[in-house]
């Protein structure tokens, strides 16, 4: 079977800067597929590839198993892109950007009105469709993107931080758009810094940093890697003394520092917590907040890049 | 698989995969449809593009009427002898104001878009050129209505007429070509600005527009006949105030010979790959 998107060993350089650093991941047919990492981690340069808008230093990428560079024309018939910024023409009105998104895919001429209703249908957006787009709101405008990415049925749907700067509504109304695509069977790969819309939508993820990939597997596999209870100490110093110390305990599989404190991986958390503060006041150390959780995304994250992504988001 | 990746490295156009002809029509008639929107929902700026030439020609022919020298200008009088040159400025105009929307494109990102649909690249250049084609014709149109009812007689004719509308297409096309290209390679629309402001004047004023050529320096003389504005100004002037002349086929080449390369320069900067 071909596979959606194959990416194999990608490499793009801009100058002395590697933003793409031998990057390997698959896609495969009816899969929803997140590329979850940092601002500057390469996401939108390995999709600018992908959509054939930048060539690759060296390395090979596929979309249905046309070669992005050499079989350009291919890929952009079979994908549907959904761009991080908005980019609109600020004359014409929401239907006539679809309009003449329909005609750039070579939609049937007959079919273009009935194709453009059904998606601004889809999208919600049929009452606003003869309004100029430019005085859409961030939502609608989102929403209208969207409805160009799906308008001439792509093969594989490629969403750069599709909930970017959308209020919580607009961005579970996306959410929900996008999930109903997986009912659809429709294959998507999405870029996104969000560990919540990563872990809702995604059915396997690739966490990328610094160019590579540096794990993949489901939301919950990844989860479940971490195999422990996460406890969170907030600590102003002496989180290396107390992570020294904890190493000697047993029951502590790992502790990892963290932009605020120390994180300490336990099976158990609730019974560790009294073994913890005697230890911290034995150390003299008065920790600020303790927490334990269920491991996130963000730990898996913080597991496997030695980071946390939140601290790399913009502010 | 070896002969699936030839063809398909050579869909350039639609054709090669298949399309054929009525895509890459219905590719440029989207996008041409989408400049002649834009000029619907900007009335003002269709007015002022419309009315502007004609407004120059009263002007221009108005104020230096009478501190010309006839036997200078070879001409019965100024407004005459400047029709030529105002149709020239008004296409120079349209080729920079034409290639504005592309620069937006470019920095909002919708060209990015436009970019990732599988269209021919040159239907983007054409569409323009259709639109751009259409708005000057209608310029030109203008401008010889106010010429002639400001007693302009054309030499040559009907048919003279119909020949400077080719010689107004054909720069145009050329010019646009330039400029949209150059709108493609420049970093952003700052650089664009001070590359056109700093060549459109002088490439006006150093071209036989406001002076004949016999009548200027040495030095300038040389440089406006370096100039391919000065081809279409002569052309079309020669079939105003003297009808038809042995000098008409020479201005011709001339400027079908710029007309090819500012569309090879044009189609090679859009081939190059967008940041």
């Amino acid at each position: 079977m071909t596979l959606a998107v194959e990416v194999h060993d990608l490499v793009r350089e801009f100058g002395p800067v590697r933003a793409v650093d031998g990057l390997s991941m698959s896609v495969e047919e009816g899969e929803i597929l997140g590329m979850l990492g940092p601002n500057g981690a390469g996401k939108t340069t390995t999709i600018r590839i992908l959509t054939t808008l930048l060539r690759p230093t060296s390395g090979t990428a596929a979309i249905c198993g046309f070669d992005v560079v050499r079989e350009a024309d291919e890929v952009r018939r079979s994908i549907g892109y959904v761009m991080q910024e908005i980019a609109l023409d600020y004359l014409m009105t929401g239907r006539e950007h679809l309009e003449l998104q329909a005609s750039m895919y070579h939609l049937p001429p007959k079919e273009v009105k009935r194709r453009v209703q059904e998606a601004l249908a889809l999208v919600e957006l049929t009452e606003a469709a003869d309004g100029k787009a430019y005085d859409y709101s961030g939502g609608m405008k989102k929403r209208l993107d969207i409805a160009g990415g799906l308008l001439h049925r792509p093969r594989v749907l490629i969403l750069d931080e599709p909930s970017l700067g959308l209020d919580v509504q607009s961005r579970h109304k996306v959410w929900e758009y996008i999930e109903g695509l997986r009912r659809d069977g429709v294959t998507v790969l999405l870029a996104t810094n969000y560990l919540d819309e990563a872990d809702r939508l995604c059915d396997r993820l690739v966490i990328i940093d610094k160019g590579k990939v540096v794990v993949e597997g489901s939301p919950e596999a990844l989860k479940a890697s971490i195999g422990a209870d996460v406890v969170a100490v907030e600590l102003e110093s002496g989180a290396e003394e107390l992570a020294a110390a904890l190493a000697e305990r047993p029951e502590v599989k790992r502790t990892a520092p963290s932009h605020d404190g120390l994180h300490i991986y336990v099976p158990q958390a609730a019974s560790f917590l009294t073994t913890l503060i005697r230890l911290a006041d034995e150390l003299n150390l008065s920790p600020g907040a303790v927490t334990y959780k269920r491991p996130t995304l963000d730990d898996v994250f913080l597991l496997h890049t030695g980071h946390e992504l939140a601290e790399e988001a913009p502010p | 698989m070896t002969t699936t990746t030839q063809t398909a490295s050579r869909a350039v156009y639609p054709a090669a995969a298949g399309l054929g002809l009525a895509a890459y029509v219905q590719e440029v008639t989207a996008q041409t449809n989408r400049w002649f929107i834009h000029i619907q929902r900007e009335r003002l700026n269709l007015f002022f593009s419309i009315a502007q030439p004609a407004l120059w020609l009263i002007f221009f022919g108005g104020m230096f009427q009478r501190t010309v020298d006839k036997s200078v200008i070879d001409a019965p009088n100024y407004t005459t002898f400047m029709l030529a040159g105002i149709m020239v400025f008004t296409v120079v105009g349209d080729a920079v104001a034409g290639a504005m929307p592309l620069m937006w494109d470019k920095e909002n990102g919708f060209l990015a878009k436009m970019l990732t649909a599988p269209i021919s690249r040159s239907s983007m250049i054409v569409s323009r050129f259709v639109f751009q084609m259409g708005l000057g014709l209608v310029q030109g149109c203008a401008i010889l209505i106010v010429g002639l009812a400001l007693g302009v007689r054309i030499e040559s004719g009907v048919p003279g007429i119909f020949v400077m509308l080719v010689i107004t297409g054909l720069l145009g096309m050329s010019l646009t070509a330039a400029f949209l290209g150059l709108a493609f390679v420049v970093k952003n629309h700052g650089d664009f600005f001070a590359i056109t402001g700093f060549i459109t004047l002088p490439l006006f004023f150093m071209s036989s527009a406001f002076v004949p050529l016999d009548a200027m320096p040495g030095w300038m003389e040389a440089v406006a006949r370096a100039n391919p504005l000065t081809y279409a100004i002569n052309g079309m002037r020669h079939l105003v105030i003297d009808g038809w002349t042995s000098s008409l086929p020479g201005d011709l080449l001339v400027l079908f010979a710029f007309a090819s390369l500012c569309l090879a320069a044009g189609t090679s900067a859009f081939q190059r790959h967008p940041v």
